[in-house]
């Protein structure tokens, strides 16, 4: 190839677009050299990198009903009836948190003349939310460095299952971590600086989400129930800091694990109530508009003692350890690199001529590359996504033998015009088995399958890059090589 | 260049599709038995059945990992290369589950303990169940949008069916379980097995010239296709099998078998109904026009 048809070549918008689009995925994935060898942009999932997943399962269904009884009778029945949190969603849905399956739900809302029309296990998007973010909390409060947890919502927008990712960490402590509560505890003001015991988190009975008080004021605060001894005791300490003549001064102050995570003296309602008597029933204000409803919620976590409101089980764990993640790495990149030498080894063989084979294992690769800067941005690679980008390494090179025996057709390089027709024609079948494969994958796409996602998502994205960037750049290159 | 003649003048469309019909059969029964015995027509691994599976790197023989795991659920053991171990566990409940990962990890260091609960499995089992019926039927619209012609449309669908079933069914009889990694090579066998079909079938139907010419021609191209692929599955299979990466590995396992199967329903089963459309079919006095 001369220098002329070099540079026509590189003008080509196809390979143009092929060639910035190279050069930025490799400035993306940023490969340099680090304390611990080569070190890249690009993120490792918990089976290359060492870590545990535990995957819960909610104790709780959504359930729509008929009935014709009122709400505000039914609800409360319902509630007694299996010693559980019942939720109202909208007139006819409702969360049992509760484990009870359908047919025995069925059987004690028949008791209550409703009618069970169906029953989804798992919980709203909203207690969902919930959960996760009192895990977050709690697994960033024990110091856990790298975890992630993730809420899997099925496509009726029902959720089912929690996932929480921690890198670095053993299934045990892993296990310790998601079990563990905190330790919680109110203290009261004496004088200066110095506090005294009010009670522990173990006292505290029930907490409500966040509410405006009075209503629509937005004024956030969280209500709480403690028991009767503890009230006591509350009413006692008060009295004899002198808290309940003086509020100020005197704060109530919540530690969560040493951290004061509250501060707020009594209010003059309640000091003057404590003065005659002891109550259960406690509301702790944080202020008003969002910064306050942000509070509230943070401190909900907090009184809850790192308690998830609905009930959980195991659904599935899993663990890898780092040196193992280790072995992996190494023995996918491996895998990769023989998978691309096989390839070579036989498209050598069947046309014997550097001229194509370089280009075609060039682009091969390179669409390995693109979807790697792909990956940085949204995913992790895993063992199912290496997977993936091998398997697009196969249909990569299909596609490529493809148009180089469309083009070829008959032995003969073929004039300008009639080489852009058959470019199109070996186009047009690539399009078709690319839809194919499209299809093929998007279920496992959308639907949460666990790991195979990330093997979805990588296979769809080779699919794309390879029709609209690299083959088409693939189909002019080798056009210029053959024309020389 | 030619290794091997692909020359089909002489066979009847009838001949061409012999073999792989009774293959066929054979393979739907042995999925049938399947489908009778487990409810599945491929035995379901741990993942769809919930349980425990446990890779350990250890000198002990079979008999002390049974006797340190009395007590546990054990299903079978399994032995790798040096020394690696491969366990599997039925299902426990959650006080037992966290007992046997607590002696687990106090004893083997760098283990490996995934663990499913029957009901998540059951879960996975639907949306794989779901997520095959899916593929499949979006991939036959997929085919049926691009040719528009009834005949060969359904013959790659046919030949695309084919490879499912009779790689669902040498899983069976190989004892290759049906878990997240061999759900997923089935997935994209489905992708991977129209690839030389629509090959043939374009090149069938919307070249001019004579049919045996364009027939092998398209053989010569996804002869060399389907070869680079299993070249490239190949050398996964034997370095992840040689590393000890069981996802990476199972998917290679299937894609090989599927990948060989594919060979054999492209070039005799698809060829076969392709030839009997344009040479006795209503196709033969409009090749040129019909197809996309």
């Amino acid at each position: 190839m001369d220098k002329e048809t070099f540079v026509d070549m590189i003008k080509d918008y196809r390979v143009a677009f092929y060639l910035v689009l190279l050069i930025a995925s490799i400035i993306v994935i940023f490969p340099h050299p680090g304390p611990s060898g080569l070190e890249t942009n690009l993120q490792f999932g918990l089976d290359l990198d060492g870590g545990s997943w535990i995957q819960l399962e909610f104790q709780s269904a959504v359930v729509t009903f008929k009935s014709d009884r009122t709400l505000d009778k039914l609800i409360p029945e319902l509630k007694s009836r299996l010693d559980a949190e019942v939720n109202l969603i909208d007139q006819n849905t409702i969360e049992v948190r509760s484990g009870i399956s359908e047919e025995e739900l069925r059987a004690v809302l028949k008791e209550l003349d409703t009618e069970l029309v169906s029953f989804n296990p798992g919980v709203t998007k909203e207690t969902a939310d919930d959960v996760k973010r009192i895990l977050e909390n709690k697994i960033n409060s024990l110091g856990t460095k790298d975890a992630k947890v993730y809420v899997i919502t099925g496509l009726n927008g029902i959720s089912r299952y929690i996932r929480i990712e921690m890198a670095g960490v053993s299934m045990g402590e892993a296990q310790e971590i998601v079990g563990k509560q905190g330790v919680f505890e109110i203290r009261i003001h004496t004088t200066g600086n110095e506090t005294e015991h009010v009670l522990f988190g173990d006292a505290i009975q029930s907490v409500a989400n966040p509410s405006q008080t009075p209503p629509n004021s937005n004024n956030w605060g969280v209500s709480f129930v403690i028991s009767h001894s503890a009230a006591e005791d509350l009413r006692q300490a008060a009295i004899d800091v002198g808290a309940t003549r003086k509020p100020e001064g005197h704060n109530l102050d919540m530690i969560l694990d040493g951290e004061i995570v509250y501060s707020a003296p009594l209010s003059p309602d309640l000091a003057a109530e404590l003065q005659s008597r002891a109550t259960t029933n406690l509301l702790a204000s944080t202020g008003v508009g969002e910064e306050g409803r942000e509070q509230a919620r943070l401190l909900e976590i907090h009184l809850r003692n790192g308690a998830l409101p609905v009930g959980v089980s195991i659904a599935g764990s899993g663990s890898v350890s780092p040196e193992l993640g280790d072995q992996f790495k190494f023995w996918s990149v491996l895998a990769g690199i023989f998978a691309l030498i096989a390839v070579a080894l036989s498209i050598f063989i069947r046309y014997r001529e550097p001229g194509i084979v370089f280009p075609m294992v060039l682009i091969n690769s390179s669409e390995i590359i693109i979807l790697l800067a792909f990956a940085t941005f949204f995913m992790q690679l895993d063992l199912a996504t290496i997977a993936g980008l091998i398997a697009v390494l196969g249909t990569g090179i299909d596609q490529l033998v493809i148009i180089t025996d469309e083009i070829l057709h008959e032995g003969k390089v073929p004039s300008p015009n009639l080489y852009l027709k058959r470019l199109k024609r070996a186009l047009g079948i690539i399009v078709a088995s690319a839809g194919t494969v499209l299809i093929a994958m998007f279920p496992l796409a959308v639907m949460d399958l666990s790991t195979l996602r990330g093997f979805a998502i990588i296979t769809i994205l080779g699919v794309l890059v390879g029709v609209l960037v690299t083959r088409p750049a693939y189909g002019r290159i080798i056009m210029s090589i053959l024309s020389k | 260049m030619s290794y091997f003649n692909y020359d089909i003048s002489p066979y009847s469309p009838v001949k061409l599709c012999f073999i792989p019909f009774v293959l066929l059969v054979i393979s739907l029964v042995s999925i049938g038995m399947m489908w009778m015995q487990t409810g599945l027509p491929i035995s379901p691994g741990i993942e769809f059945q919930g349980g425990i599976s446990l890779t350990i790197v250890t000198d002990e023989n079979p008999d002390q990992l049974t006797e340190f795991f009395s007590g546990y659920p054990l299903i079978s053991i399994n032995e790798g290369i040096q020394g690696s171990k491969y366990l599997k566990f039925g299902p426990m409940d959650d006080a037992l589950a966290i007992e046997f990962n607590q002696k687990v990890e106090k004893k083997y260091s760098g283990a490996k303990i995934d663990q499913i609960g029957s009901s998540f499995g059951e879960t996975l089992q639907e949306q794989a169940t779901i997520a095959l019926i899916i593929s499949f039927i979006g991939m036959a619209i997929v085919v049926f949008a691009i040719f528009r012609t009834f005949v060969p449309s359904a013959a790659i669908v046919i030949s695309a069916f084919a490879d499912m079933a009779m790689t669902a069914a040498a899983m069976n009889v190989l004892g290759i379980q049906l878990s997240l990694g061999t759900t997923a090579a089935l997935l994209m066998l489905i992708g991977y097995s129209v690839d030389s079909d629509i090959l043939l079938t374009s090149r069938v139907l919307k070249r001019k010239g004579k049919f045996d010419e364009k027939i092998q021609g398209a053989f010569r191209t996804g002869f060399i296709m389907t070869t680079t692929t299993l070249g490239a599955i190949l050398a996964m299979w034997i370095v992840s099998g040689i590393g000890g990466i069981q996802i990476i590995h199972e998917i290679a396992t299937v894609l090989f078998i599927g990948l060989v199967f594919d060979v054999m329903n492209t070039w005799l089963t698809n060829a076969g109904i392709i030839k009997w459309y344009v040479t006795e079919g209503k196709g033969r006095l409009s090749t040129s026009q019909r197809g996309a």
